[in-house]
């Protein structure tokens, strides 16, 4: 059964992982048709066309990215992959490349000859061992079919591509820290201006597309764009890997197009809640995002309906919060996150992620005080927008989320000094001595 | 909240690549056209090595990129999974972030807490398990997860993290 | 430069450089704006968030012309987000607006979030009281504290002697980390952890291998690094702050003098003014307290047979004058010789000499003791362009390629040395040196050049260089003159071919013309050099060379220099400004020209001698019994003599010996009269540095009871001879260099305020002549002997320093672990060096800087005047291991 209309299609054709499989699906046709033949720039022009958005969190248009490469640069460029999927809730990125890597490869071969570039390295989490070996793997293929290499498939255009491991740290899925990251630094964001796509890796233009983003190009590449238009909505066009967690029957990546029902989602793909479980909150784009009441479940999954909910489509990890489940423990849980993933370079993510930490803590155990509420909301506006980068809005909007729809939550634990309900704790309470 | 410093733990003095580590140097430093980017996979294999960074590994990555050995030590310590402490044989990093936690990563810690005898970041005193608490590890769907080295294993509950423990020798 | 724009900032509007950051531009148009983690030597960082701002652009109609408000002002489209002024850079039109209700609540914010987990410790923190975030809170912050969770906290360091770390007081701006690593070149410090977590500390938690400058210390805007020599002394607000000249090197760094009662307390850089700003060395930060040493000298002290007896001093004003009085008027002026001199300020140098040739009417005068063989008394200045505006430390950072000559930056000029280095980091710089050992700019990590000369071919590797320059034609717009000199050169160089070149200086033919080459082309250059030319044994030949050098490089050209010369002391550079050499007077007209001396002569009234004899010849003359009576102003002679038994045997010799002294110095100790005087920070004047900048030194505090000014014992000295002087003070002295001496013309106190004044004329012609090739050296038994200055130990005044002579220990000579093996020895050994004429023991350092065939010991502390006076092209000593017991090699 197909798991979803284009990335999901054939994703578990068994031996998928193998240069021999991959191409008897069509694989590589893509790249043989385009290298050395057609121009780079309408490589471009049919991503643009085809509504492509970056598929790591922010939904910046592909094509518009590329053509930010300046084209007279005398200096190397690079097409890096962003494969350090770290977005809580999210794990579509390693599904789709531990059973489809030749399809990552040909995205980035695409990709690099429409910006000129002949270099392309794959970063990978540090936890994502096991798919550097695939991947590796199929590198290793892809360079003994000459496929990659001086003469890529034939065409004259040489193209390198290896693999870059992280170390444990989210940061490094923001593009200039990972730039940072594979640099050999500490994996800290850079100023920007200079954007990546003039200065990036090694001060050279660079390119960072996320895993699935870049698996979409070579579909687009061979069928055009009113292909990939066919499904999606006008400004969010095309199909989306949701990765849906959390106490339901199903859970796991399901490939739709965008703007697809979140109900539906939810109810029909994933099966519904578990064990009798109701549905009490939504995040729909990973952690960093405000989360979503019950109420709102009825609302397209694409970019412009959920920021019209007031939260964002991020990274399409769906994680599904339930009614026995105290939002101020899960926020905590979030934030301790952030807290524990800031890079620490700028204050108001290095010390509020810390303070909201703090705060939180001492809310869930009962220790909060009535202004608690308001500070929560206080320091997360101060860190909102005046962070160095985008992590200190990742910490500060699921609290603003959280305190929109669910501040009677926070007033119980302020006035009962406990959870309204807390399925966690009970659990953790039951384990033997 | 409390905070246990990164203190350094003693180790050899000095260390070399071994025959089969230098053709993994090597392979790794043909990879870039700047030596510095080979920092982060260098340590890495030191880490393969050695099971852990003592100083003596950080020192022996700086020179072999070049970089003053202050600055390999920023790096390492910036990221969690370089282990700048011995651990133990097997290295239990359980996720306990959100997805998993709504799965019961929680129950499941405290569980492997009680089995072990250890808390976070402790190394049982036959030196077999290293048990860690961890932030998400991108298996949200298959929470709770746990990596035990580099291998994932998820959908957990206590009696498959016993019988997993079984097979861990 | 840039187009100007117009950006207005809270109302005011202000004309700046396109490019210009909101924050710099904020500071022209004088709106006060907090920076942490950006300070002006350090490219925009942007992570401390304090400097956020509204930004805005006027509105735009469709016809791309200003939308007006009703009131007619540009409305403003403000951006939706805050900015940091730190790293925006302003656009014309602009609004910025730092006070507005948002950007004031983005402030307080960032305010409170700096104090999160600060421990608010003030009482106890040293930087209370000048701290910038005790400042900004007091600014901006709030009035009560809203945070009152438990804080993350760390645990105290000593990362070594001299930094002290309290993490919990970082605000994580990582101006030390980045300070050290982009102005230092050093990267003793690194961030450690990540997050809430993140720890400033150095590898693996060691004591900081480092050059202990402190500049850490100095920038840490908060009180996260102290200085362990300067902990819980005292308050700031008890100190007494003086601005003045650093006396520890040529480059003349500004250093604020923290002075409580009669003691310097510590010592700050000047952010904002000097060369320097910020910066200062080691030596520059904590080797002050040599001026509160407790055996300062109190006394003049007069000899009376075998012992020196304290005087008052009016009696040894007098038994000095009678004395010099009785020498002269037995064996004429010619039988008194001055020398010394490098030390005192250009007022007491210009008495000094005015005492020898106008009132005593001797023409022996000279300040450079050192010196194996003399050097024409204007040759370094024909050398760094003859008086043509030169070559600035701005210049220097802002130089695209940078040749060092047999020169270790680090111990003689650390300034420069950063200028380097940041050069390097921020703009790509380009360094060659030239240096027998891998000196620390010679290192991979600052990725230049070394040219790792021979010992004693470095006269051989400048012809090389400057036949390498030659062969690429001249540099365009060269005056005619100098370019039929250079054309005349090529002859005498024509022998230096690539494989010569590669036997006699062991550097490649190539690498000699490659480096000539980038020198050549190089739109920004700076050549330097320094104590290894002017006190090597071959230094008139070397000076002459690198004059012609300079000119076949394009390092001078017909309107400007790009040569920088490095002297032994602070006012190296006054000396011979003043006329401390035999052979000028003061602004360089010579001695034997009688036009020259005419002005003199009519401003003195009476006639003055021609030229004289070099120190050297003069202490050989009074070893001798010629000259019968000495001068020795602040010069530990015995120590610094090139040939220790000459000076021995003149001290001997000679009837009268006066010595100016802060201490009772091994020289000063063989005195007649010793007169104590004055450190550089209890005294007025001016003084000259490398880039011939003179700058006012400022009384920091009273002199030590007891001792004077150098100039007020020359002037009761020359009053006691019968002189007419009536200087009240130094300033008086000025105004008459002001008024006699070439170049300093309109030049006054006032004038010199803030930054000093850069002497910028041609004041002597250049003179391009061959040198002659030098003798391949004979090959020859045992090590050539290396000297030079090191950071920690720099003579009688760093030994008195408690921290400096800490950090120094012991004397060491320096062995390549292949020398150390092949001579059987081992760290901890002691090494017996023999030189032509006496030995010294030391113990043995491996350094594996140090070339094979060659043995380094630092000028300081270790008396290698004992060994013989370099000749030739250097000296050579044998090696050999030295029995446990021997004595230490002792300090000086």
């Amino acid at each position: 059964m197909s798991r979803g209309p284009l990335l999901f299609k054939d994703i578990d054709t068994p031996g998928l992982r193998t240069l021999d499989t991959y191409r008897k699906g069509g694989g590589y046709d893509a790249a043989a048709a385009t290298l050395g033949k057609t121009p780079a720039d309408q490589v471009i022009d049919v991503v643009k066309a085809s509504g492509l958005r970056g598929r790591g969190g922010a939904g910046f248009p592909t094509g518009m990215k590329w053509s930010f490469v300046p084209k007279g640069s005398p200096k190397p460029k690079y097409i890096v992959c962003n494969a350090d999927e770290s977005e809580p809730g999210t794990f579509k990125d390693r599904e789709l490349m531990e059973k489809n890597p030749h399809l990552l490869i040909e995205g980035m071969m695409l990709a690099g000859y429409a910006i000129g570039s002949h270099t392309g390295y794959i970063y990978l989490r540090g936890e994502f061992e096991y798919i550097q070996r695939i991947v590796d793997v199929a590198i290793a293929e892809a360079r003994k079919a000459g496929i990659l290499g001086d003469n890529a498939m034939g065409s004259g255009y040489a193209f390198q591509l290896y693999t870059h491991l992280g170390a444990g740290a989210y940061i490094c899925g923001e593009e200039t820290a990972l730039l940072s990251s594979l640099e050999g630094y500490r994996g800290q964001p850079r100023l920007k201006p200079p954007f990546p796509a003039v200065e990036g890796l090694y001060a050279c233009p660079t390119v960072v597309n996320n895993v699935e983003t870049l698996m979409a190009v070579p579909h687009i590449v061979k069928h055009g764009a009113a292909f990939y238009r066919q499904w999606g909505t006008e400004k969010s066009a095309g199909t989306k890997v949701l990765s849906v967690s959390g106490p339901v029957k199903r859970p796991g990546n399901y490939e739709v197009p965008l703007g697809y029902s979140m109900k539906s989602l939810i109810e029909n793909d994933c099966g519904g809640m578990r064990d009798g479980l109701k549905l009490k909150a939504i995040i729909p784009g990973g952690s960093s995002v405000p989360m979503l009441p019950a109420a709102d479940l009825d609302t397209g999954l694409d970019y412009e309906s959920m920021n019209a909910k007031g939260t964002f489509l991020g990274s399409g990890g769906v994680i599904v919060i339930d009614d026995r489940t105290c939002i101020v423990d899960a926020l905590w849980n979030i934030t301790r996150f952030y807290q524990h993933e800031s890079c620490g370079k700028c204050t108001p993510c290095r010390e509020g992620t810390y303070w909201m930490s703090e705060v939180l803590e001492r809310l869930e155990n009962g220790t909060g005080r009535d202004a608690d509420i308001d500070l929560l909301a206080d320091v997360a506006d101060n860190i909102l927008g005046k962070s160095f980068c985008a992590l200190g809005d990742a910490a500060a909007m699921p609290v603003q989320g959280a305190l929109k729809h669910f501040r009677a939550e926070f007033e119980h634990h302020v006035k009962h000094k406990s959870c309204m309900v807390n399925r966690r704790r009970e659990e953790v309470a039951g384990v033997r001595a | 909240m409390s905070h246990a410093p990164v203190m350094p733990v003693d180790g050899p003095a000095t260390l070399a690549w071994t025959d089969r580590a230098k053709a993994e140097v090597a392979d790794v430093l043909s990879r870039y056209p700047v030596k510095r980017s080979a920092v982060l996979p260098l340590l890495w294999v030191a880490q393969n090595e050695w099971g852990w960074l003592p100083p003596a590994a950080l020192r022996l990555v700086a020179e072999t990129v070049g970089l003053p050995e202050s600055d390999v030590f920023g790096v390492a310590t910036f990221y969690t999974m370089f282990n700048l402490k011995p651990v133990g044989r097997h290295h239990l990093q359980v996720c306990m972030t959100l997805s998993c936690s709504l799965m019961g990563a929680d129950k499941l810690f405290k569980h492997l807490e009680k089995k072990l005898g250890v808390g976070h970041g402790e190394t049982t005193p036959d030196g077999r398990y290293t048990l860690r608490r961890v932030e998400c590890l991108a298996a949200c769907g298959g929470g709770p997860c746990m990596q035990v080295g580099f291998d994932y294993h998820e959908n957990l509950d206590e009696a498959k993290v016993d019988a997993l423990l079984e097979k861990l020798k | 430069m840039s187009k100007l724009v117009k950006v207005t900032i809270d109302g005011r509007t202000v004309e700046v450089p396109a490019g210009t950051l909101v924050t710099d531009a904020s500071r022209v148009a004088e709106v006060h704006g907090p920076v942490f983690c950006s300070p002006q030597t350090l490219p925009p960082l942007g992570a401390c968030r304090i400097c956020v701002v509204e930004v805005g652009m006027p509105k735009l109609d469709a016809n791309r012309q200003p939308v007006l408000a009703a009131d007619g002002t540009p409305e403003i489209a403000w951006m939706p987000k805050v900015q940091t002024g730190c790293t925006t850079p302003v656009a014309d039109g602009m609004h910025v607006r730092t006070a507005s209700n948002t950007a004031t609540k983005a402030r307080k914010g960032v305010m409170e979030f700096l104090l999160v987990n600060h421990p608010l410790d003030c009482p106890v923190c040293d930087e209370g009281g000048e701290c910038q975030l005790q400042d900004l809170a007091f600014a901006f912050g709030h009035d009560s504290s809203r945070m009152d969770e438990a804080k993350r906290t760390f645990d105290s360091e000593d990362l070594g002697p001299i930094v002290k770390k309290e993490a919990n007081r970082c605000i994580v701006c990582m101006r030390c980390v980045r300070y050290c690593d982009e102005v230092m070149g050093e990267n003793a410090l690194t961030a450690h952890q990540r997050g809430v977590h993140t720890e400033i500390s150095s590898f693996d938690r060691q004591p900081l291998a480092c050059e202990q400058c402190g500049n850490c210390i100095e920038v840490c805007p908060v009180g996260a690094l102290t200085a362990l020599p300067y902990r819980f002394k005292a308050r700031p607000w008890d100190l007494r702050q003086h601005i003045t000249v650093c006396e520890w090197c040529s480059n003349g760094c500004s250093v604020r003098l923290g002075v409580r009662g009669m003691e310097i307390l510590r010592a700050r850089g000047t952010e904002f003014r000097g060369v320097n700003q910020e910066y200062l060395c080691v030596r520059g930060r904590f080797g002050h307290d040599f001026v509160n040493a407790a055996d300062r000298l109190t006394l003049p002290l007069v000899r009376s047979g075998a012992a020196l007896q304290p005087a008052s001093y009016d009696e040894a004003i007098a038994f000095a004058a009678a004395r010099l009085r009785d020498i002269m008027a037995t064996h004429g002026p010619d039988s008194v010789a001055f020398v010394g001199g490098d030390k005192l300020n250009i007022e007491e140098q210009y008495l000094f000499q005015k005492l020898a040739r106008g009132v005593l009417g001797t023409p022996h005068v000279d300040a450079r003791t050192r010196v194996a063989s003399a050097v024409a008394g204007d040759a370094v200045l024909r050398a760094c362009g003859g008086g043509r505006p030169g070559l600035t430390f701005d210049a220097l950072y802002n130089a695209n390629e940078v040749l060092v000559l047999f020169e270790d930056l680090q111990g003689e000029a650390p300034l420069a040395q950063a200028a380097v280095v940041r050069g390097f980091r921020q703009r790509g710089l380009h360094v060659t040196v030239a240096h027998p050992r891998r000196v620390k700019l010679a290192r991979p990590r600052f990725k230049g050049d070394w040219l790792a000369v021979k010992p004693g071919a470095e006269l051989a590797l400048t012809l090389a260089l400057t036949k390498a320059a030659l062969d690429l034609g001249l540099p365009e717009g060269t005056p005619a003159d100098v370019a039929s000199a250079l054309e005349a050169l090529k002859g005498s160089l024509a022998g230096w071919t690539a494989e010569k070149c590669q036997s006699d200086t062991g550097v490649s033919g190539a690498a000699v013309a490659a480096a000539a080459q980038r020198m050549r082309a190089a739109a920004g250059k700076a050549l330097l050099f320094g104590r290894g030319v002017l006190e090597h044994a071959q230094a008139p030949a070397l000076v002459q060379a690198i004059e012609n050098l300079a000119w076949a490089l394009g390092a001078i050209t017909a309107t400007t220099s790009s040569v920088m010369a490095f002297g032994a002391h602070h006012d190296s550079a006054g000396a011979l400004e003043m006329g401390l050499t035999p052979d000028t007077l003061p602004g360089f007209g010579r001695a034997s020209d009688a036009a020259a001396r005419a002005t003199f002569e009519k401003a003195w009234g009476r006639t003055l001698p021609g030229a004289g004899q070099p120190a050297r010849a003069a202490i050989a003359a009074a070893a001798e019994g010629k000259v019968r009576a000495l001068w020795i102003a602040s010069d530990d002679l015995l120590a610094s003599a090139a040939d220790r038994a000459l000076v021995e045997k003149a001290l001997e010799k000679c009837e009268l010996v006066i010595v100016n002294e802060m201490f009772l110095t091994r020289t000063a100790a063989r005195a007649h009269v010793v007169f104590p005087v004055a450190a550089f920070a209890e005294k007025e004047g001016a003084t000259l540095n490398s880039e011939r900048r003179l700058q006012r030194s400022n009384r920091a505090l009273s002199p030590r009871k007891g001792a004077r000014a150098d100039w007020e014992v020359f002037q009761a000295v020359a009053q006691s001879l019968g002189a007419d002087w009536r200087y009240r003070t130094a300033e008086d002295v000025f105004r008459e260099i002001a008024r006699l001496v070439p170049g300093f013309q309109g030049l006054s106190y006032a004038t010199l305020l803030p930054d000093g004044a850069v002497l910028g004329e041609a004041r002597v012609a250049e003179r391009i002549v061959a040198v002659d090739a030098p003798s391949t050296p004979a090959a020859g038994d045992g090590l050539w002997l290396l000297s030079g200055g090191t950071l920690f130990a720099d003579g009688s005044q760093s030994s008195r320093s408690n921290t400096l002579s800490k950090l120094a220990g012991v004397s060491r000579a320096r062995l390549s672990p292949a020398e150390a093996s092949r001579l059987g020895m081992a760290a901890g050994d002691r090494v017996e060096l023999t030189g032509p004429a006496g030995a010294v023991t030391l113990p043995l350092e491996i350094d594996d800087s140090v070339p094979a065939g060659a043995v380094f010991v630092p000028y300081a502390g270790a008396e290698l005047n004992r060994l013989g006076t370099p000749g030739g092209s250097g000296l050579r000593v044998t090696a050999r291991k030295a029995a446990a017991a021997a004595p230490v090699g002792t300090a000086g």
